[in-house]
């Protein structure tokens, strides 16, 4: 009998371990309390990360970009694939040059140093008194739609995905869980769904999740606020070439520029306001990467929290990445019961492939992972 | 500032839709879908609503807003409320799923028929692509009076999106059908409500002028 899985959690990490799951031959069920990516992953900028912020550590760098190329690969229509430049406005950001490129080349990220009339040629609207640029392999996306390929791909799989539908608790018996209550809210009923496995997919949520289970997750609730302006500033990402710090980042996707961000620790992702000092700081920040700013208006203000990993004991987990981590709740009494924090939208696909490899040896699936050369559906077969 | 925001909810075993008032404390600046979430964690768990990037850049959170189609996420509570109130209603022409959340399948389901690209090029000083400035909302079919009464019309949005990204001077043949661009009476709702500015109106007029003097060719 083919195993069932319960995936909660329908942002970019949800959707991605659904279709890996059901790629490899399990029967899987998504739920999710809104609509997809209704959490923090439709709340993102937007930002196919080159892995060039990261270059501190370098292995999370490459981890990065090798997956901005394997995104790339499976779903070209995604993205807006032209890059991004990383520009140097003070003698700070012009001291961190040098480090900056060295660990770029060790992380294996292709760059180019530009000079200033190159790096204003293709992107006018920088600040004329950048003193470096190098143009990096970023790129941009709507993430919605990356949700929805990767759930429209599930589907291709056997997979089913519920939306609106809250995990409000678990049947546990004899260390397993047995069935995960839920509430549908398009019909206000309640019901018990059958598991073999569930993996708890609801990052910045994931604490809550667990402890309906009378567990917990080490996870930090790490809200960033974005501000949206009106217009289209550019085509390459701004990033100002420093440590990555508050507004140090200008996105273009569509018709808009979103300029991020800054980073706080909060206990619950639900009560998250807008520090009105923030807006302010982003309207700032970017105006030195981009003086134009100054001249537009906010079109939106958003604010989302990101699934920082706390301290994962090594009793209570195994760390599969520096960027993200698998909690083995088998280690707590409940068997067949993991969650994943961590990560960013861009390793999604990764994160997803080791969520998988976990989940498929406890279930006995003897598939390996094959979403890095399988081309993505397009997220309108989602609906169909 | 206090608001009273009335939502049109239904749930699937409900004969018929009822509205429901609840009373927000909100900052004029705030969006609609900011105050909607609101109610959605501290008043109405079951709440059921479509929203992804709240800065008007994914479609998902289309709604009627004092009877005009508007995305909720960059709408300000201040600008839209009368006499304090704001009602809420699911977009038109779509069936609905629960509450504000509409099933967008009659939209979608046109992809499989015309396959439009999502890019655009653009050249700036060099040329580089961007995605299509649709969102995808929906919008259009909700504010098309042809596409709420006609079930098989490709609609506004994906007529719009089939011809941007056309790149050879040819369209698929169903745009020029009765289903297609004939189906249009004209009435330019698509584009006084669109989001982003995409003209979908403007586009069907010119694939029809495009059609009838031969520039434009269908495969």
């Amino acid at each position: 009998m083919t195993k069932h899985v319960v995936v909660i959690g329908g942002g970019v990490t949800g959707a991605a371990i659904a279709y890996d799951l059901a790629q490899r031959g399990a029967r899987v069920t998504l739920l999710e309390r809104g609509s997809i990516g209704s959490g923090t992953s439709g709340r993102t900028h937007g930002l196919l990360h080159s892995g060039c912020r990261y270059v501190a550590d370098v292995d999370v760098a490459r981890e990065c970009y090798l997956e901005n190329v394997t995104l790339r690969k499976i779903a070209p229509f995604l993205f807006e694939k032209n890059g991004g430049l990383f520009v140097a406005i003070d003698e700070s950001d012009l001291k961190y040059k040098d480090f900056f490129l060295k660990k770029c080349e060790e992380a294996g990220i292709p760059v180019k140093e530009l000079d200033r009339n190159e790096a204003l040629r293709l992107e006018p609207n920088l600040n004329p008194e950048l003193k470096a640029a190098v143009l990096v392999p970023d790129g941009t996306f709507d993430p919605l739609k990356v949700m929805l390929s990767f759930l429209a791909s599930a589907k291709l799989h056997g997979a089913d995905i519920r939306p609106f539908n809250e995990v409000v608790g678990f049947r546990i018996e004899s260390g397993a869980i047995k069935a995960v209550r839920v509430l549908d809210k398009t019909s206000e009923r309640e019901y018990e769904l059958e598991a073999d496995y569930v993996v708890n997919a609801t990052g910045a949520w994931a604490n809550k999740v667990a402890s309906l289970a009378g567990l917990s997750v080490p996870v930090k609730p790490s809200p960033g606020v974005m501000v949206a302006l009106n217009a289209r500033i550019g085509h390459r990402v701004f990033n100002r070439l420093n440590k990555p710090g508050d507004g140090d980042i200008v996105i273009h996707q569509r018709g808009t520029s979103v300029i991020g961000t800054t980073s706080w620790i909060v206990e619950d992702p639900d009560k998250v306001t807008i520090p009105r000092e923030h807006v302010e700081l982003m309207l700032k920040r970017g105006t030195e990467l981009a003086p134009i700013v100054a001249k537009l208006k906010v079109k939106a203000t958003f604010v989302s929290s990101r699934p920082l990993v706390g301290a994962v004991q090594a009793s209570t987990g195994r760390e599969v990445s520096r960027s993200f981590a698998i909690i083995d709740h088998a280690r707590e009494g409940i068997e067949n019961f993991a969650s994943i924090i961590g990560g960013k939208f861009t390793t999604a696909r990764l994160m997803a492939e080791k969520m998988a490899d976990f989940v498929a040896e406890r279930i006995g699936i003897n598939q390996p992972c094959r979403t890095a050369d399988t081309p993505l559906a397009p997220y309108w077969s989602y609906f169909t | 500032m206090k608001y009273r925001v009335i939502i049109r909810k239904y749930k699937t075993e409900w004969r018929e839709p009822k509205y429901v008032s609840y009373e927000v404390e909100a900052d004029p600046d705030t969006s609609v879908l900011d105050v909607v979430e609101k109610i959605s964690l501290e008043k109405d768990r079951t709440l059921a609503f479509e929203h992804a990037c709240h800065h008007g850049a994914c479609g998902a959170c289309g709604m009627i807003i004092n009877g005009v189609e508007r995305l909720a996420c960059i709408t300000k509570i201040g600008e839209v409320a009368r006499n304090g109130m704001v009602v809420l209603e699911p977009l038109r022409g779509f069936k609905v799923i629960s509450d504000l959340a509409v099933d967008k399948s009659r939209m979608f389901k046109q992809y499989a028929l015309v396959k439009p690209g999502t890019h655009e090029k653009v050249v700036v000083t060099v040329e580089v692509e961007k995605l299509l400035d649709c969102l995808e909302c929906g919008i259009c079919y909700s504010a098309c009076p042809i596409a709420n009464t006609f079930e098989g019309y490709v609609g506004p949005s994906v007529i719009a999106m089939a011809y941007k990204s056309s790149s050879n001077g040819k369209v698929p043949a169903i745009i020029d059908s009765r289903r297609g661009v004939w189906a249009c009476h004209g009435s330019f709702e698509c584009s006084a409500r669109c989001p982003v500015d995409f003209k979908p109106g403007e586009t069907i007029m010119k694939i029809r002028k495009e059609l009838l003097f031969g520039k434009l060719q269908v495969v």
